[in-house]
């Protein structure tokens, strides 16, 4: 899931000050799930945005709080999230991906994000998320474990380990175990070893998005290209 | 498929789903062929075709909703559900202001691993109770600087 994190509340408020009504928007998907930015959180980011200690320079904005299942889905948000006519502008708990949903479809509106959209990652152990994948765009998991050295690796490496690998720990920080160990014992267990025999050329980061935003289009589905317009404008 | 359509009967217990279709669907499986996670399906039976929904497979992605050319799926209920009550269970209340304080089994449960009875207190009336013991066994004041004179 993408796993956000609250960004400090004076950076928020700073981007509102000055604005009299507010509305906090949180996302019932992965940043709920994450507990950063679902119903619960947007609740609590409202009442602690309207401290006045925040704004020195007048009165705090009054907060209203809504939310969307998802943020991210243009059509949805346009049918089913509707603002009160006064918004002056609006906080999104969503990842970036959300926000900039939000501020298509609301502009000119000002849509001001309250996360720091930081990782694809999986819940570990409850309250333990960890990056897992980097969504590079040519998944290597088949060679390696199903560990992502391009996520988990400090340095990405694709053939490993470097030097710096002690104890099966990464010498950028002795808490992070190193991607490599964990790859090699993982295949050893599997008693695939020899796939380490093979050497892995430089990478074409080209499906990484090195190329400018990357898109996927899937056809065969109502409305995706190809097929007869959607019904775009439902209201049920 | 439900609604008022004479040709559709509305399935019982489907007031409880939040999947609800109106009166336009005309069964032609669309958001079953749709679905991602093959939440919909339905069955021909008795000259009836019964469209059917499982919630604890749905993912709410919302497909079935863009892509039905009736319009008949009211996604807004899958969005706004109502709320369904699932357990009742017997309360415990303050024995001073009668205030719901937990639910008994939970009471009982605590009592056990405390071993010893859990009092039947709000927070506020455990909190005055816990200041009227402390007033009884406090130390007297000491005399003040200028009571010694």
């Amino acid at each position: 899931m993408i796993v956000g994190n609250l960004k400090p509340v004076e950076e928020i408020a700073a981007s509102v000050a000055g604005l009299k009504n507010v509305q906090v928007v949180g996302c019932g998907s992965c940043v709920s799930v994450c507990l950063s930015g679902g119903d619960r959180e947007a609740r609590q980011l409202a009442d602690e945005l309207s401290l006045p200690l925040y704004y020195p320079g007048g009165p705090p904005p009054a907060f209203a709080v809504s939310g969307i299942v998802r943020q991210c889905e243009k059509d949805l948000v346009k049918t089913y999230l509707t603002l009160p006519p006064e918004t002056d502008a609006v906080v999104s708990l969503a990842c970036g991906a959300g926000v900039q949903t939000l501020a298509d479809l609301f502009s000119p509106l000002p849509v001001f994000p309250a996360l720091n959209t930081t990782f694809l990652g999986a819940l570990d152990e409850p309250g333990i998320w960890r990056e897992k994948c980097h969504g590079c765009g040519d998944c290597m998991l088949s060679f390696t474990g199903s560990i992502c050295p391009v996520a988990r690796c400090a340095k990405s490496l694709f053939n490993g380990p470097c030097g710096g690998s002690q104890g099966g720990r990464c010498e950028v920080d002795p808490e992070i175990p190193c991607a490599w160990a964990l790859i090699y014992y993982r295949l050893k267990s599997q008693n695939r070893l020899d796939l380490l025999q093979k050497l892995n050329p430089p990478r074409d980061w080209r499906p990484a998005g090195n190329t400018g935003p990357r898109s996927r289009i899937r056809t065969g589905i109502a409305g995706s290209p190809g097929d007869a317009p959607a019904p775009s404008s439902q209201t049920s | 498929m439900g609604g008022t359509h004479p040709h559709v009967c509305r399935i019982g217990g489907n007031q409880m789903s939040s999947f609800i279709v109106n009166e336009k669907c005309n069964g032609c499986l669309a958001c079953v062929r749709n679905c991602p996670n093959r939440a919909l399906d339905y069955r021909d039976h008795a000259g009836k075709r019964v469209l059917m929904h499982n919630m604890g497979l749905c993912a709410r992605c919302g497909q079935c909703w863009r892509v039905c050319p009736e319009q008949a799926v009211e996604f807004r209920h899958l969005l706004e559900s109502p709320w369904q009550e699932v357990v009742a269970l017997g309360l415990t209340h303050c024995r001073v202001c009668g205030e719901p304080v937990c639910t008994f089994d939970y009471g009982k449960k605590v009592s056990e691993k405390l071993r010893m009875p859990a009092e039947a207190l709000c927070p506020a009336h455990r909190r005055e109770k816990g200041l009227r013991a402390w007033s009884r066994i406090r130390p007297a004041s000491p005399p003040s600087p200028g009571g010694a004179k």
